[in-house]
């Protein structure tokens, strides 16, 4: 049997790792440096199957394998992302996860062993806790109650000139070596610190204190450190460390000379030269040199690095914090498990797909931008009636016998004023008097009321109510309804007469709501307008919206997409919470005073609303319009060379045939500047609403 | 693998005395949800409603258990039936464990992801 090595065949026999079977062949996967073959050192390092790192002792040759050194100058290709398939995962869960070589009785307990002389490979220990081990069929996440590292103890690593040569190697791994048929030839073994190994490529002798001895191969025994990286990576977590894990290390010598991480090739002459320069803690030394960052994680070198501090500190220092130890994973390993934050899709989603349209993620959502041609969608709305997929936004009921002084107090506007039947739009403000979010109260009965919220701020709306219901006390009931209802705004100069088409007798008027049917769909139908044309929501169960939407676009509606609902608010100044509103966006700044009564008894951010309405206004958001293509969202706006805002919103206005924005603009000496420049052209401020300014249009 | 289904369920919200007087699947201390609508509730201010917010499907044992395996972080319950919820497949999921079967919900927005998930 066979696999190939650096384009040549190499013979292995049943059983072989990759290192023994090139060794026994005369080869070195790396070009040297001592051997350990448990997996601690990286001096066996190579890419297997185009997977790079690998370690050649603790992987089982087969045949047909293909194995490459790593090159020596530079770091190993990485595999093309389509290479590796997913990694399969699978959770276990119990008392206690044995890491190593331990027997614990189980005494009725749940006991799950990784050891890796069985092919489980801990990569490392995390907050839960969790155990990810690699396996040959996946990775393991074993969820366990309390850890036992029993992982032994690694070998000291000679550090000299020269031991970057081959035919070093440890005294466990000569007797694994000789174990299995490997020649070493001529042997000496070192118990102390050796002064050099000498030879070119190859060891050809070793010089220590008591002489120097020719040899083919140097067999190290310097002692043992506690192989313990994985308990140090879990600290505060049920960890406890056993037999040699747990041992006191055996500290070496101070190095005096030679290679000490052999990852990131840090010398002695490194750690004096950062020692010199005011780098004395073990982990500072780690970050100026990189020692004990590559893929051993500081096996190698740490005990030499705390006998280096220790001389010159006269203090030994602990370890440095472990991260994943003894093994590299690939990156589809690493990722196995772990999965994409999904993005919603309302009940409609396969229906705008199927007619075509461009969806684009907003707001944790896929919504059709655009099913064709905005124009068309965008005159659909202006001149006729159009349908629009707004299922996304927040929807909540709320009931108790505290329900109206809850939305009281949490409101600006008034609440306990609100007749059945009615509804009005609200700011959110924080306690600071800042904008978090707006949206309708529609109050259904004396303590029930149906609320909505933007799309992007439904889930942050729920813990706020909740957190100040909580706080304050309230009685009151919240049932968050966004994904259970679907919603289609009705929108344009002939939405009543489709609605009446549908079997809509008395739509509501203006601002009010009600539950009735349209076709035969039950709706709460709430007459409100982001459009500025007459628009009728109407909120049903999400799993009657396709026959809902289908009934309607029988009737004669064409859909429209985000993109012209956007342009269609932005001619009515409509502001989109979160885009044009900013971290400190007060009503006054946003022009929102309206939307505020300051008369009311208290509510969520009027104290300081009443203290910063006594400074001087520094910023506000306004229209402005100019000529020619929009700039884009985010344009800055200068007054002259100096910075005077920036762009939230921008469109091109098909009824106004001139582009228009909202955007932040400062104030220079004490009043806005009327005219700015905005992407190389003059833009003027505008008053709002652009469109229809009376509102004739949405209340008709 | 099979497609997740959109399920009609019934969403309660009321005091957790009123909804610790019947057997519901529940949620929060003052939320349940219901395969079908309570006959009564004893709190006049309950908020009781037709769900279609999630998306589902039944699970044999094995299919249910070959899943979990792979897809569930945290430890099920011991017994049977049991309802417990929590990310699955990185999803905000729901499930009805039986003896033979398991039913798992996620949000209907989600239905898409369980599917590809699932597969």
């Amino acid at each position: 049997m066979r696999f190939v090595f650096d384009n040549h065949p190499v013979d292995f026999q049943p059983g072989d790792s990759i290192l023994i079977a090139l060794l026994r062949a005369g080869l070195h996967p790396t070009t040297g440096g001592c051997l350990c073959l448990a997996g601690d050192c990286p001096h066996c390092l190579a890419t297997v199957d185009g997977i790079s790192y690998t370690r050649t002792c603790r992987t089982t040759a087969r045949a047909g394998m293909v194995v490459e050194r790593h090159p020596k100058d530079g770091l190993p290709k990485l595999p093309p992302a389509t290479q590796a398939p997913p990694v399969d995962v699978r959770h276990v869960h119990c008392d206690v996860a044995v890491i190593g070589n331990a027997e614990l009785p189980a005494e009725g307990r749940r006991v799950v062993t990784l050891d890796s002389k069985s092919g489980q490979d801990v990569i490392g220990i995390y907050a839960g806790p969790l155990v990810v081990a690699r396996t040959a069929e996946g990775m393991l996440h074993v969820h366990p109650k309390e850890i036992v590292v029993a992982t032994g103890a690694i070998e000291l690593q000679p550090v000299a000139p020269g031991n970057h040569l081959a035919g070093i190697c440890t005294a466990r791994a000569a007797e694994k070596l000789k174990a299995a048929g490997v020649n070493l030839g001529r042997t000496v073994t070192i118990t102390e610190a050796p002064l050099r190994f000498e030879g070119t490529g190859s060891v050809t002798a070793v010089v220590t204190r008591e002489g120097r001895v020719e040899c083919d191969t140097v067999i190290v025994d310097l002692g043992r450190t506690p192989r313990n990286g994985l308990a140090r990576m879990a600290a505060g977590l049920p960890v406890r460390a056993v037999g040699d894990a747990a041992r006191e290390p055996q500290i070496p010598a101070c190095p005096q000379a030679g290679v000490v991480c052999p990852c990131s090739g840090v010398t002695v002459d490194d750690l004096k030269s950062v020692w010199d320069r005011g780098f004395h803690e073990l982990e500072l030394v780690k970050r100026a040199t990189l020692a004990g960052t590559g893929p051993c994680q500081g096996a190698v070198c740490v005990p030499h690095i705390r006998s280096f501090l220790a001389d010159r500190g006269g203090k030994l220092q602990p370890s440095f914090a472990a991260r994943p130890v003894a093994f590299q994973p690939i990156m589809h390993e690493a990722a196995a498990g772990a999965y994409h934050h999904p993005t919603a899709r309302t009940a409609l989603d396969a229906e705008h797909r199927r007619a075509g349209a461009h969806m684009e993620r907003s707001a944790g959502w896929w919504r059709p931008w655009t099913y064709a041609d905005p124009l068309q969608e965008y005159w659909a709305v202006r001149e006729g009636v159009s349908i629009c997929d707004i299922g996304t936004l927040g929807k909540f009921l709320l009931d108790g016998p505290d329900a109206v002084e809850l939305l009281d107090r949490l409101y600006p506007t008034h609440v306990a004023t609100l007749k059945p039947g009615r509804a009005r739009y609200t700011l959110l403000l924080n306690e600071r008097g800042y904008v978090i979010d707006d949206g309708m109260i529609c109050r259904e009965s004396e303590t029930r009321f149906f609320l909505t919220f933007t799309s992007a701020g439904s889930t942050h709306a729920e813990l706020w109510i909740r957190d100040w219901a909580d706080a304050w006390k309230l009685d009151v009931r919240l049932l968050n309804r966004t994904v259970a209802l679907g919603a289609i705004n009705v929108t344009g100069p002939l939405a009543t007469a489709l609605l009446r088409d549908a079997g809509l007798a008395h739509p509501p008027r203006y601002l009010e709501h009600k539950i009735a049917r349209v076709g035969d769909i039950a709706c709460r139908i709430a007459r409100l307008s982001f459009t500025g044309e007459v628009s009728y929501e109407l909120h049903h169960n999400a799993g009657d919206s396709v026959s809902l939407w289908r009934t309607l676009l029988a009737l004669g509606a064409k859909p429209h997409g985000l993109e012209t609902l956007l342009r269609l608010r932005l001619e009515k100044g409509h502001i989109v919470a979160g885009q044009d509103t900013d971290f400190d966006s007060t009503p006054r700044r946003l022009n929102h005073e309206w939307a505020v009564k300051l008369d009311k008894p208290d509510f969520v951010g009027k104290a300081a609303l009443l203290r910063t309405n006594q400074l001087p206004l520094d910023r506000q958001l306004v229209a402005l319009e100019t000529k020619g293509e929009p700039p884009g969202e985010g344009a800055v706006l200068w007054n002259g060379k100096d910075y005077a805002g920036y762009v939230t919103s921008s469109a091109w206005s098909p009824a106004l045939e001139k582009s228009i924005m909202l955007g932040w603009l400062r104030f220079f000496n004490g009043s806005l500047p009327e005219e700015v420049m905005v992407a190389g052209k003059t833009a003027r401020r505008a008053a709002t609403p652009l469109y229809d300014p009376e509102g004739r249009r949405a209340r008709a | 693998m099979r497609v997740p289904e959109r399920f009609r369920l019934i969403h309660i919200v009321a005091s957790p005395a009123a909804l610790d007087k019947a057997e519901y699947l529940r949620i929060a201390p003052d939320e349940a949800l219901a395969f079908a609508a309570p006959e009564s509730i004893d709190d006049p201010y309950a908020i009781v409603e037709p769900d279609d917010g999630y998306a589902g499907l039944w699970l044999d044992a094995q299919e249910a258990e070959k899943f979990l395996a792979r897809a569930c972080e945290w430890e099920l319950p011991p017994h049977r039936p049991a309802f417990a919820q929590g990310a699955v497949a990185g999803l905000p999921a729901k499930l009805w464990i039986e003896r033979d079967r398991m039913l798992i919900l996620v949000p209907a927005p989600y239905a898409a992801d369980l599917e590809e998930r699932l597969a």
